[in-house]
């Protein structure tokens, strides 16, 4: 995060993320509001980055929040209309894997570690390994019973795979909420049709602390780096006040969107505008065209340096216009106009030719 | 078709003939076209990209490259956060605290309150020192940092030693080893989940050609 000192001597910091500004305004400004909220926004973001393949400091978001609603049919509608709202930008091969980070915090607790080994059996859980899982477990004298949830749960990759993760003593009845939880997102994102996007991963891990729940990122092969996630965070919004709400939410990142697309030779649709450059001797009258030709919702520049006709059509020519139009005394005479493109020209009035640009015609 | 797995590895250097050797025990033979930095290789499924050792952690991690080899103790100075898959067993090195010769000092205790470190690692050296309660001022040297003291530019070096000669030779004393480091295998970790089975079998194959542990 970027802090610094304001003049008054307080340290004011730029925003990281938008779920916090998002959920201080929602307790200040919309505390009565009926729930579920939902809200969206647009914005950038400020963070360090320590790579020179990402220099910029400065990131933009999209992003949403769900608040007030903690049943699986509010997790199915964040990740559903994450994965709708990515396909829609005309991303491929999107998959989104999702984790839980109670599920994760609960059981790293019962293994009773300290904070060094835990991060050493994060490590492990992300590689998959389960060899050296396996002797992690044993040399940390694991009961039988929470090693082989570990195992299960490392080698599940989909959220069905979890119905088969037994844990039956009493002490983890929490953690076996978390998987009926679970499961019970998957059915939503059946109902959705996205469930083939959707993979678990039990050692996904989200950099913000304050998450609670089912936590996920969004990615495709092309990118190396997650192009956007997000998650439950049920005990943030009392943090602020009052208020005592469960929320969930993602952001999305554009920038990384963007390279995504790039990858994967995704071509913007042309913008299809025509635009033309407009000239005269006659000032007054290229002046009411530009006018006359911007109402019929077509570009219209005028040139304003009385150029020569040959400066006229080379200008046009780098700038990608297509019609340059040389008007007369009045509007009502006909004007030349050039076709740049075509390379032809024609004398017609401003009207005509507006008339055969919409359709597409000269 | 899915894209090419894109290993990096080191150009040049210490690292870069081991790693090559590394992979075609494995069975990927790197088919090297003069002057390219992105080689095919003899298993289409996987192509390779020369970089510099201190760069590959990042590469892997921003993803401009799937996998990487190079040394645990680059993927720790460049706090890349990536999967480190396997130790590959070569390249084995310490990182280590140095002074010259004839300094009065036989631990980091005896080192003066304040002094001036040179380093290629400033972030381990860093992390080093403030765990020693030292306060010091990192100077970054690219490639010879052990010339620095000779030179009167910072009485104390961290580097990396393989057999303690260089330093010898420079007339330096090695007060204490920072950490101990060989080749890894990192990977990226979008990559790891898309591309799970074909790594696993690299993984696999790497093991099986035998690592000089």
């Amino acid at each position: 995060m970027f802090k610094f000192q304001d003049f008054d001597g307080k340290i004011v910091a730029l925003r990281a993320e938008m779920t916090t500004p998002a959920v201080r305004i929602l307790t200040t400004k919309m505390a009565s509001t009926p729930k579920p909220i939902r809200l969206f926004y647009i914005s950038n973001v400020f963070r360090y980055s320590q790579s020179y393949l990402e220099r910029e400091r400065e990131f933009w978001q999209a992003g949403i929040e769900l608040i007030g609603c903690n049943t699986p049919e509010a997790d199915g509608e964040v990740l559903s209309l994450l994965a709708s709202s990515l396909k829609k930008l005309g991303l491929k091969e999107l998959r989104i894997d999702v984790g839980h980070a109670g599920l994760l915090k609960n059981l790293l607790k019962a293994t009773g570690l300290d904070k060094e080994k835990k991060s050493v059996l994060q490590g492990l859980l992300g590689h998959r390994n389960e060899e050296q899982l396996k002797k992690f477990m044993n040399q940390n004298n694991f009961s039988s019973e929470l090693k082989e949830a570990f195992l299960q749960l490392s080698s599940c990759r989909r959220l069905e795979d979890l119905s088969s993760v037994l844990l039956k003593s009493s002490r983890y009845r929490k953690t076996r909420n978390y998987l009926k939880a679970l499961l019970e997102v998957k059915e939503a994102l059946a109902n959705y049709g996205v469930e083939k996007l959707v993979f678990f991963d039990f050692s996904l891990v989200r950099k913000i602390e304050y998450y609670s729940g089912i936590v996920f990122e969004a990615s495709v092969p092309n990118l190396g780096l997650p192009l956007g996630g997000g998650g439950r965070y049920d005990n943030l919004i009392e943090k602020f006040g009052k208020l005592k709400m469960p929320a969930t939410g993602f952001a999305v990142e554009i920038e990384k969107c963007l390279k995504a697309l790039t990858a994967q030779s995704f071509q913007l649709p042309e913008e299809g505008k025509v635009k033309v450059l407009v000239t005269s001797r006659f000032r007054d009258t290229a002046v009411k065209a530009v006018n006359v030709i911007r109402n019929a919702d077509v570009v219209a520049l005028l040139d304003l340096k009385k150029s020569s006709k040959k400066e006229i059509l080379k200008y046009a020519k780098l700038n990608e216009i297509d019609y340059a139009v040389f008007t007369d005394s009045s509007l009502e005479k006909p004007a030349l106009i050039y076709n740049i493109k075509l390379d032809t020209a024609k004398n017609m009035t401003i009207k005509t030719f507006l008339k055969n640009v919409k359709k597409g015609d000269f | 078709m899915k894209r090419k797995i894109r290993i990096a590895i080191p150009s040049k250097g210490r690292l870069n003939p081991p790693s090559i050797q590394t992979l075609q025990n494995a069975g990927i033979n790197i088919l090297r076209k003069e002057r390219t930095y992105i080689s095919e290789t003899s298993d289409p499924r996987f192509e390779i990209i020369f970089a510099r050792a201190f760069d590959v952690p990042i590469y892997v991690q921003y993803g401009a490259a799937d996998l990487g080899i190079t040394g645990h103790d680059i993927i720790l100075e460049r706090q890349a956060e990536v999967h480190e898959l396997l130790d590959l067993g070569f390249g084995k090195c310490q990182l280590v605290v140095a002074v010259t010769e004839n300094l009065d000092a036989h631990s980091v205790k005896d080192l003066p309150a304040v002094a001036r470190v040179a380093t290629e690692y400033p972030n381990l050296s860093q992390k080093y020192f403030e765990n020693a309660g030292k306060q010091v001022e990192i100077l970054v040297i690219r490639g010879t940092a052990e010339l620095a003291p000779t030179l009167g530019l910072a009485q104390i070096i961290v580097d990396i030693t393989e057999t303690g000669e260089t330093l010898r030779r420079n007339k330096l004393k090695v007060l204490d080893t920072v950490l101990e480091s060989t080749c890894r295998l990192a990977c990226n970790k979008i990559a790891y989940r898309v591309f799970e089975n074909e790594i696993n079998e690299l993984v696999d194959k790497l093991r099986g050609g035998g690592l000089t542990e």
